[in-house]
């Protein structure tokens, strides 16, 4: 895979006089490999952008290629093996199934897609042995933390080897040690297993993990900012730009 | 197949994790198959005690020939089957069952009876023995010189305690006939009949049957080739006539027609219920859709496809119908057993039928299998696609309970209307055809319509409920609950309403049917005395005695009026009917007829018709089969020929209601079938007779024929009335049955809406609710539900009960009647459901923890 492009996007909600425009003509451009964050206040679009990036709604104008394939040319069942295989989610409630372990849950994708269950629980066995849960893999959901169940989710997000991982306010529904934990492993997705991250969050603590920030308001792009680490002090930057462009 | 596991362990997993609900809807189905199977091994266990106990014995031979009535005819039929090209052997028979009266052998009233049926077989002993062996354990064979001889099973001997050179006394048509056994046969493996064989012109004097056999055994040249045997059989058969027929004698055959609509009606019964657990479970499966909407749509995010997402609900549907179906099938044997045990005493005393163990048919089996698990997975086909559609979006969404708030007039409402207007049509018509299948397409109308008519129906109720409850504070709330679901309401009402329709409709036929019954029960058997066989109705596995015993009585001082009964049975149409003969004078002076329909203007002009050619009176079971009117001609078979008869009047009595069959005079019956003993016997005294002195000599007289029990009027009423009503009582037991359903499904609803409303139930609490106004709530949406459900019950059983008025009508005569107590026992057990499915979750709702239920998901 290589590159994200997103052309001319745009949603609407609604017609006529009661029309609302969610985005409004967006262009955005992710390379491989890299961590970006999605910003903006309330109702500015950003997990609009989420979902048209990965299948889940369709643009009313514009286009979203992914590694070559432009996603409004494929139809319901394309777009599903398109997130089965391609794409990784990460929800902000964790959405795992309620009735499943650890191990099940994570190894879900895979197993949806026909992979043999004993090789499927091989590969999701890997996946949350690497982030710290080798011991939990046995345990339902009701039975982990906060923390623990998005390293699940986080778990069951890689392990079809997608390309791209689309997380929706992955720290939204965590305390701040946990948050920390999972923007880190986030970026260690991106750095080290090289695999393009795009992630909402409202939190800029959170956002400073990532290389590049996209703010979204009313539906356009306003501002795009690479971040540099050096000094360490890159969420005060971003709450910064939070500040300059509202929340 | 990776794809089916999944779906499979989520299912398993899904019922595991919601123990309470899976048990309430797995009950739905559980309830169906245990009507459906249990009921539908009720008939056919009394169907083969009845031909077990009425068939003739078959043995090792190649055909057995009778005559299509099933009647005796002339020993000279035998002799055509001289040289017929294929035929080896042959032997002519005369084979009656006996009907053993009580206590016969062992005189002792506190002991159970061990030989209540005999099979007579009268022989030609050596063409017996050409066409079948015989093995003699003790004693010698039968010869053509033996008279008053016999050959018994050991079984038989072993059972009333004699041997080789002993005699005993069996029934016969002047009262009893001594036979001295000369051999022993062996031991039946198989219970039954007990073979007695004697010689054939014994058996015709016991029978009186002079000249006559009924059967044919014939042994045909040994040949494997099929053709070679179709040969045969036309050679056979163009020997003998078209009124023979290759077969068995099915002596008492005419009670199969009415055992077969038995079975229909449990059929519909168990349908119904099966009907009802389906709307149960769709209803199940269209909230586990709701709760579950986050799920689905984080599994069409991840990538599961719509037909992964039909085939997990589907599964649940599958594994749910397979438990239930195998608790079902277990349940459904166990009270099919219960209630054959508990009718045991009854048919025994009444018919003389020995009920055997429960009889399944494998068909019946697969079939419940079938439907049971099928129904379910159909149940759930609905909810499935409607899952399917679940978009990954949902999974973004946060949850909340689903309303609806807009009134719901679609295709389904339309649909109902028509049905509803063209089923009122139907009952104006006044034609049966149209009015039967009415009855149950109303009550399809009322369902379709139930969506719409809940919220105006909650309204109403809503008002007198929210004023009970007023000072509670929970009266609008408990309203406002039940209406914002008008579809899930909808299916809850619906259940409840078939099952209150049944309730209605069958109370008020039981109100009338009582009524009639006992009318009847006194003014067919309401004689001083009644001299009553064996078996009453299946007059022809009684042996008959000759008109004498009616002569003695006729002679005894004080008596004023003696009415027999004569039996033969013909074939008319090919079915099987029981004719009997009656006194057109003596008749209706000691018992009578009920008329419905008649050529004449009154009772005694319709009786006095039987003397003038050939007429008949019949009852309701016999038009309805063989679909007659008043003044249709018929015609009937004979051993001489086919006769017509004229149909004059139809009516019933209280004896024969159930069997087809005809009364004419008993002139005719002699004349035409050659009959002349009497089966039954009633009799009146003088209103200033010595009773005592009368009964002293009437006693006196009947010691000669054992084959009639002699039974005080009143006291036969008396026994008759207790054994109906314990009949009554086990009818009110499955109408209670088939609303349990209804209770489920309330049950299920009201548990479903507690779950959904956890959140909204802590915020009650958390705003101040106290639990008991909490439980009021529950408590008063129970009322609700059940008041809905119990208002389209009474509509619907206002309809199906004017249909059974209807479909009864050719069988019983039963006059419409307003059903006021079934109405009332609906809303009794509507209203009383409503409470107990509210009481678990009332306190489950009452029980919540306030913090956990305000962080529910």
């Amino acid at each position: 895979m290589s590159n994200i492009q997103v052309e001319k996007l745009t949603k609407t909600y609604g017609s006529g006089t009661t029309a609302v425009v969610a985005l409004d003509h967006v262009n955005v451009t992710i390379r491989e490999s890299e961590f970006v964050a999605i910003m903006g206040p309330s109702g500015c679009g950003k997990s609009t952008l989420l979902h048209l990036l990965g299948g889940l709604d369709k643009p009313s104008e514009g286009h979203v290629i992914i590694g070559g394939h432009n996603l409004s040319d494929l139809n319901d069942d394309q777009l599903t093996e398109l997130r089965r295989r391609k794409i990784g989610f990460v929800f902000q409630f964790f959405n795992l199934i309620p009735v499943l372990n650890a191990l099940e849950n994570a190894a879900l994708p895979i197993t949806l897609d026909g992979v043999k269950p004993a090789e499927a629980k091989a590969k999701a066995t890997e996946w949350l042995t690497k982030f710290g849960l080798a011991d939990r893999l046995v345990n339902r959901p009701d039975q982990l933390s906060g923390g623990q169940q998005q390293r699940v989710a986080i778990a069951r997000a890689l392990v079809a080897d997608p390309e791209l991982i689309l997380a929706d306010e992955p720290t939204g529904n965590l305390d701040t040690r946990s948050s920390d934990e999972i923007a880190s492993l986030l970026r260690d997705v991106s750095k080290q297993y090289k695999r393009t991250v795009v992630m909402v969050t409202h939190d800029p603590r959170i956002a400073a993990y990532a290389d590049r920030i996209i703010f979204l308001k009313d539906g356009k792009v306003v501002d795009e900012t690479l971040l540099e680490r050096k000094n360490g002090k890159a969420a005060d930057f971003v709450a910064g730009k939070v500040k300059e462009f509202g929340d | 197949m990776i794809d089916v596991n999944l779906q499979l362990t989520l299912a398993a997993r899904y019922l595991n994790g919601r123990k309470l609900r899976t048990f309430l809807t797995t009950l739905a189905v559980v309830f169906g198959v245990l009507v459906i199977f249990g009921m539908n091994i009720i008939l056919p266990t009394m169907l083969a005690a009845l031909q077990a106990n009425v068939m003739g014995t078959e043995g090792m031979v190649d055909f057995s020939i009778t005559h299509i009535s099933s009647e005796p005819f002339p020993q000279s039929v035998a002799d055509k089957l001289q040289g017929v090209d294929g035929v080896r052997v042959y032997s002519p028979s005369l084979t009656r069952t006996i009907n053993i009266p009580a206590d016969f052998y062992d005189k002792d009233a506190n002991k159970t009876d061990n030989v209540t049926v005999l099979s007579l077989m009268g022989v030609i002993p050596e063409q017996a023995r050409s066409v079948r062996s015989y093995t003699i354990v003790e004693g010698r064979y039968l010869t053509a010189d033996d008279s008053a001889s016999a050959l018994i099973s050991r079984t038989l001997a072993d059972a009333i305690k004699v041997n080789v050179g002993d005699t005993f006394r069996i029934p016969s048509v002047d009262g009893t006939t001594e036979l001295t056994i000369v051999g022993i046969l062996p031991a039946q493996i198989f219970g039954g009949n007990e073979t007695v064989m004697v010689n054939l012109p014994e058996a015709q004097i016991i029978t009186n049957e002079p000249g006559k056999v009924n059967v044919i055994d014939i042994n045909t040249e040994t040949t494997a080739l099929e053709e070679r045997r179709a040969e045969v059989t036309k050679n056979i058969e163009t020997a003998l006539g078209n009124d023979y027929q290759v077969g068995t004698l099915l002596t008492g055959s005419e009670m199969f027609a009415s055992l077969r609509l038995g079975q229909a009606m449990f059929s519909v019964f168990g349908v119904m219920a099966l009907f009802m657990g389906g709307f149960i479970i769709f209803n199940t499966f269209r909230t586990i859709v709701a709760e579950r909407r986050r799920d689905i749509g984080m599994l069409r995010a991840l990538g599961a496809n719509r037909r992964t997402i039909i085939g997990m609900i589907l599964a649940e549907g599958f594994l749910q119908g397979i438990l239930g179906t195998c608790i079902g099938l277990t349940l459904g044997y166990l009270m099919a057993a219960g209630i054959i045990n508990f009718i045991g005493p009854f048919m025994s005393s009444f018919i003389n039928l020995n009920m055997g163990a429960p009889v399944v048919s494998p068909l019946l089996l697969i079939g419940s299998i079938f439907l049971g698990v099928g129904v379910t997975v159909v149940a759930g086909l609905i909810p499935a696609l409607s899952a399917s559609k679940v978009t990954p979006l949902e999974a973004l969404r946060p949850s909340a309970a689903e309303t609806q708030f807009n009134q719901r007039t679609g295709f389904g409402f339309a649909g109902g209307v028509v049905i509803i207007v063209l089923t009122v049509i139907a009952i104006l018509t006044g034609q049966p055809a149209l009015i039967i299948p009415g009855g149950f397409l109303f009550l399809l109308g009322l369902v379709l319509l139930a969506p719409t008519l809940v919220r105006p129906v909650a309204l109403v109720f809503g008002r007198v409920i929210g004023s009970l409850y007023a000072r509670q504070g929970i009266g609008e709330l408990a309203q406002g609950n039940v209406t914002r679901q008008p579809s899930r309401v909808a299916v809850t009402a619906s259940t409840s309403m078939l099952a209150l329709a049944v309730i209605v409709a069958m109370g008020g036929m039981v109100s009338s049917l009582t009524g009639v019954l006992f009318d009847l029960v006194r003014f067919n058997l309401g004689s001083d005395y009644l001299f009553v066989p064996p078996s009453i109705a299946l007059w022809g596995s009684n042996v008959a005695t000759t008109p004498e015993f009616a002569n003695q009585l006729k002679a005894v001082d004080g008596v004023e009026a003696v009415s027999t009964l004569r039996y033969s049975s013909a074939i008319s149409n090919g079915q099987a009917i029981s004719l009997l003969g009656i006194d057109p004078v003596s008749y209706p002076a000691v018992s009578g007829f009920y008329f419905q329909d008649s050529l004449y203007a009154d009772d005694d002009a319709a009786y006095a018709s039987l003397t003038e050619g050939r007429n008949m009176l019949v009852n309701g079971s016999l038009m309805a089969t063989l679909g007659k009117q008043v003044g249709d001609t018929i015609e009937i078979v004979t051993p001489d020929g086919t006769l017509q008869y004229r149909i004059v009047a139809m009516g019933t009595d209280m004896l024969n209601a159930k069997v087809t069959t005809g009364f004419i005079s008993q002139t005719n019956l002699q004349n035409d079938f050659g009959v002349t003993d009497d089966v039954f016997i009633q009799l009146n005294l003088k209103k200033n007779a010595d009773r005592a002195a009368a009964d002293k000599t009437i006693r006196a007289l009947a010691e000669k024929y054992p084959t009639f029990k002699v039974v005080i009027g009143t006291e036969y009423y008396e026994s008759l009335n207790s054994q109906m009503n314990a009949a009554f009582s086990g009818m009110y037991a499955l109408f209670l049955l088939l609303a349990l359903p209804s209770l489920i499904a309330m049950l299920n609803t009201l548990t479903i809406s507690v779950i959904e409303r956890t959140r909204e139930i802590g915020m009650i609490r958390a705003a101040g609710g106290t639990r008991k106004q909490i439980r009021t709530m529950i408590v008063a949406e129970a009322l609700l539900l059940a008041a809905i459900g119990t208002a389209f019950g009474i509509l619907g059983g206002l309809y199906l009960g004017y249909v059974i008025v209807v479909a009864m009508k050719g069988i019983f005569p039963l006059g419409y009647v307003f059903p006021t107590n079934g109405i009332l026992a609906g809303i009794l057990i509507g209203l009383l459901f409503g409470v107990f499915a509210a009481l678990i979750p009332a306190r489950q709702a009452a029980r919540m923890n306030v913090v956990e239920a305000l962080r529910y998901e």
